[in-house]
């Protein structure tokens, strides 16, 4: 079992030098996007940013859910949780639906909108760096330890130290641990998370159950709901079928009775006794 | 069949304009990608052609299963003389459905890659299969009337064998589909507004498309009748009139219960942008239709079984705008309207329906066979009214009806601005410069000595470079500021070097700015 990697982000110690938005160009050779990297915001070309907000520096970059939103709306599989955490992209696979950018949650990933054939661009969490045992670009140049990279779990044991130690100076609270059913990103602040720029009204289980609710039941509903019309088709054919037969059976016997009045009454017709229950 | 050159009528006339302007946007949309033919963005990846062309045209299915359950499976005979054009409407309309994909979709070439490539968890995978799988069924479903058509006996009669077998699976999963457009936007309950976001939302899409449905087959019927004199079934469009009310009614009741429940019933009588749209939609597509096919004389007149038609397929295209566009609006942070490429595409796609669903009336043996005589006269004698006809009577209820949703659409599109933007926003900190200078301790001007031929002393002014727009110090200081790993400067320092004097130290001196050696916290973590 791969220990699962995460990075720990803590509004008080970033002191907005911008090092990890140069990190994570440079990393993913990305051109630059604006005068100043405080004034730029995420897109195809950018995948983290800081911005100050609420008296703080904050990064946002892609959470990498721990039930990721975007790859359960997936109709190919085009994104993926992998178990050392990264949420990472299948280029290949992706058909252009965007149905990944209208769910997310955090609002993310982002499209190559000028290209003829465009991807979805997004941060991977340096998922080739943590297969070589190498922490995330933006991680390690940090100066402060404002962007710490470590095993998630090791990094909410961390997170809970800081909260005991600092009881009053940090909002009581790990964004990240329970939002959305908990996300490979967490953090800290000492301001309000909205303020922040992070949404504290996100639901606390995973979003991808709301969808798969309904989906499950699709299975029982085919069975069902295909016998039950089989049935009624049975039915209501049947009936019609007792009814024409009835019919004929009607006309026979009369043309029957009027053509031989004289003769004796034939030996019951037991052939559609059966059909005759119905009214 | 006779294509020679005419003159070309008015409509000729409007469907070549659409058909060139929709062409050209084609162009535009294959050459210069989505970017260059939509007003979509980061922030707003679903549009018109999703909220339009893709909602609504799957719905326009609807009535086909509906009345092929019906006839083929509840054996209600008299229904079937207009099973055929349902089902001629649902085909046409996962055709373009299917069209509109190829625009709307980043790589249309690979529309096929969810046959192979599964994720059994996403909603849309379930919407995938089933535009491929009802395509099939509604294509053999319809490929009758051409083999009829081409007099083909041995295929006819195979389909006839599978007719209830294809019936009970286009059912399905029509009834899948239709619902699963409405479990799309279950996953999104922070982004949608809560007058439409629902954990009911695939059964309103269901319910919703069924009234759809039927509204349809009554609106096309009298356009085949007006174009084509083809017979019109008045009595049984009549009785699907009625379906109509109890399907509206149906919906109105889970729409009010499920408000109420959530609590968000006070919000449809707000003055915001989106309670007047929802109100309009409302108006249109439900109350209205709902009260005026629930009168008996209107049911059965053909004015007005064709404006309450009318007022149901407004209202339903209503709904689904206000679902995909208007409801997502003020949690994405833009504004959205459609661009002209945008629109242009959807008329022709439009415009393509009618055109083929005309070729095909023409062509094909969908309506009965007409008898060359005008419409038989009502069996049931109507009792007019000398002070009011029907026509009159519809004329007034449904302008009431559609004035009164234009108003509150209207009313809304005048809240817009202020609602979207009462919407909670971030706030972004512009550089405060008089601020920063009042704390900063800049370094004082640098005088550069005069060389020679020079007109003057060059004088640089560090109090002038701390605004964003310009190069910051690290441009012509990067010595000091090597742990930023600026491009271009040696190689970062090791951590122990950072407090000296050639670093960090260098101005956190104490005099400077707070010391590097005492003041830890200000950079560390406690």
């Amino acid at each position: 079992m791969v220990s699962q990697k995460g990075l720990l982000f803590d509004a008080t110690l970033c002191i907005g030098c911008g090092a990890c938005y140069e990190a994570c160009k440079e990393r993913n050779r990305l051109p630059t996007t604006a005068t100043h990297f405080l004034e730029d915001r995420l897109s195809d070309q950018t995948y983290t940013v800081v911005k100050k907000r609420g008296g703080r520096f904050v990064r946002q970059l892609c959470m990498h859910c721990e039930v990721p939103t975007c790859a359960s709306v997936c109709p190919v599989g085009a994104l993926e949780k992998t178990a050392p955490g990264p949420v990472i992209y299948h280029e290949e696979r992706c058909i252009g639906c965007r149905y990944c950018m209208l769910a997310c949650p955090f609002g993310i990933p982002k499209y190559e909108w000028r290209k003829i054939l465009p991807r979805v661009r997004k941060c991977d969490l340096c998922a080739d760096r943590l297969a070589a045992g190498r922490p995330t670009a933006c991680a390690e140049v940090c100066p402060t330890g404002a962007t710490k990279f470590g095993d998630r779990q090791e990094l909410i044991e961390e997170a809970r130290a800081r909260l005991r130690a600092h009881p009053q100076k940090y909002v009581p609270r790990i964004y990240g641990l329970e939002e959305v059913g908990g996300t490979s990103v967490l953090l800290l602040s000492d301001v309000p998370f909205e303020r922040l720029g992070y949404r504290t009204d996100l639901l606390r289980e995973p979003l991808p159950l709301l969808t798969w609710q309904v989906l499950q039941k699709i299975p029982n509903f085919v069975i069902v709901g295909s016998v039950l019309l089989g049935g009624i088709w049975w039915i209501t054919n049947r009936r019609q079928e007792v009814q024409r037969r009835e019919r004929e059976e009607r006309d026979r016997r009369r043309s029957f009775e009027e053509s031989s009045r004289d003769l004796p009454e034939p030996p019951g017709s037991s052939s559609t006794s059966d059909l005759m229950d119905s009214p | 069949m006779k294509w020679s050159i005419r003159r070309p009528g008015f409509w000729r006339l409007v469907f070549l304009v659409i058909l060139g302007a929709g062409l050209y946007s084609t162009i535009v949309r294959f050459t210069g990608g989505l970017g260059a033919s939509t007003a979509l963005s980061d922030a707003f990846p679903w549009g018109l052609w999703v909220g339009f062309d893709v909602l609504c045209g799957v719905a326009l299915a609807a009535g086909g299963f509906t009345l092929s359950a019906v006839v083929y499976i509840f054996n209600i005979e008299r229904f079937r003389p207009i099973v055929r054009p349902t089902i001629l409407t649902a085909f046409l309309g996962y055709l373009l459905v299917i069209v509109a994909l190829l625009f709307d979709l980043g790589r249309p070439y690979r529309i096929w890659h969810p046959l192979v490539m599964w994720n059994p968890h996403s909603v849309m995978f379930e919407v995938a299969w089933c535009v491929m799988l009802y395509t099939t069924v509604l294509a053999l479903e319809f490929s009758p009337m051409v083999f009829e058509r081409l007099r083909l006996e041995r295929p006819l009669r195979i389909l006839h064998a599978l007719t209830v077998p294809l019936v009970i699976l286009g059912v399905i999963l029509s009834t899948l589909h239709q619902s699963s457009l409405g479990s799309l936007y279950l996953i999104v309950p922070e982004k949608l507004h809560p007058l439409w976001y629902s954990p009911l939302l695939p059964i309103f899409f269901f319910i919703s498309a069924i009234a759809l449905g039927c509204a349809m087959t009554i609106f096309e019927s009298f356009l085949s009748y007006r174009a084509f004199r083809k017979r019109l079934e008045i009595a049984l469009l009549a009785d699907l009139g009625k379906v109509i009310v109890v399907a509206l009614a149906v919906y109105l009741v889970l729409k009010v219960q499920d408000l109420a429940g959530r609590g968000a019933l006070a919000q449809a009588f707000e003055p915001t942008y989106e309670a007047r749209m929802f109100l309009a939609e409302m108006t249109l597509g439900v109350i209205g239709p709902m009260l005026l096919l629930s009168v008996r004389r209107i049911r059965t007149d053909h004015f007005g079984l064709f404006v309450s038609a009318l007022l149901v397929v407004l209202g339903f295209i209503m709904n689904r705008l206000n679902v995909s566009i208007t409801g997502m609006e003020a949690s994405s942070g833009v504004s959205y309207f459609p661009s002209w490429t945008e629109l242009s595409v959807t008329f022709m796609i439009v415009a393509l329906g009618f055109a083929l669903f005309g070729l095909a009336v023409k062509y094909l043996p969908i309506f009965p066979e007409m008898e060359r005589e005008v419409a038989p006269p009502p069996a049931v004698a109507v009792l007019r009214r000398p002070w009011m006809g029907t026509t009159p009577l519809v004329l007034t209820l449904g302008g009431i009806f559609f004035v009164g949703a234009l108003g509150l659409a209207y009313s809304g599109l005048l809240h817009r601005e202020r609602t979207l933007a009462s919407w909670p926003r971030l706030e972004e900190e512009e550089p405060n410069i008089a601020e920063g200078l009042e704390r900063l301790n800049i370094p004082p001007d640098v005088t550069f000595p005069q060389g020679e031929g020079s007109l003057g002393p060059v004088t640089f002014r560090h109090a002038s470079h701390i605004d964003w727009e310009r190069p910051d110090c690290t441009v012509c200081h990067r010595e000091p500021f090597r742990i930023l790993k600026i491009k271009g400067s040696a190689p970062s320092p090791p951590a122990r070097d950072w407090h000296d004097a050639r670093h960090c130290g260098r101005c956190h001196d104490g005099k400077t700015s707070f010391s590097a050696h005492e003041e830890c916290t200000a950079c560390h973590q406690p």
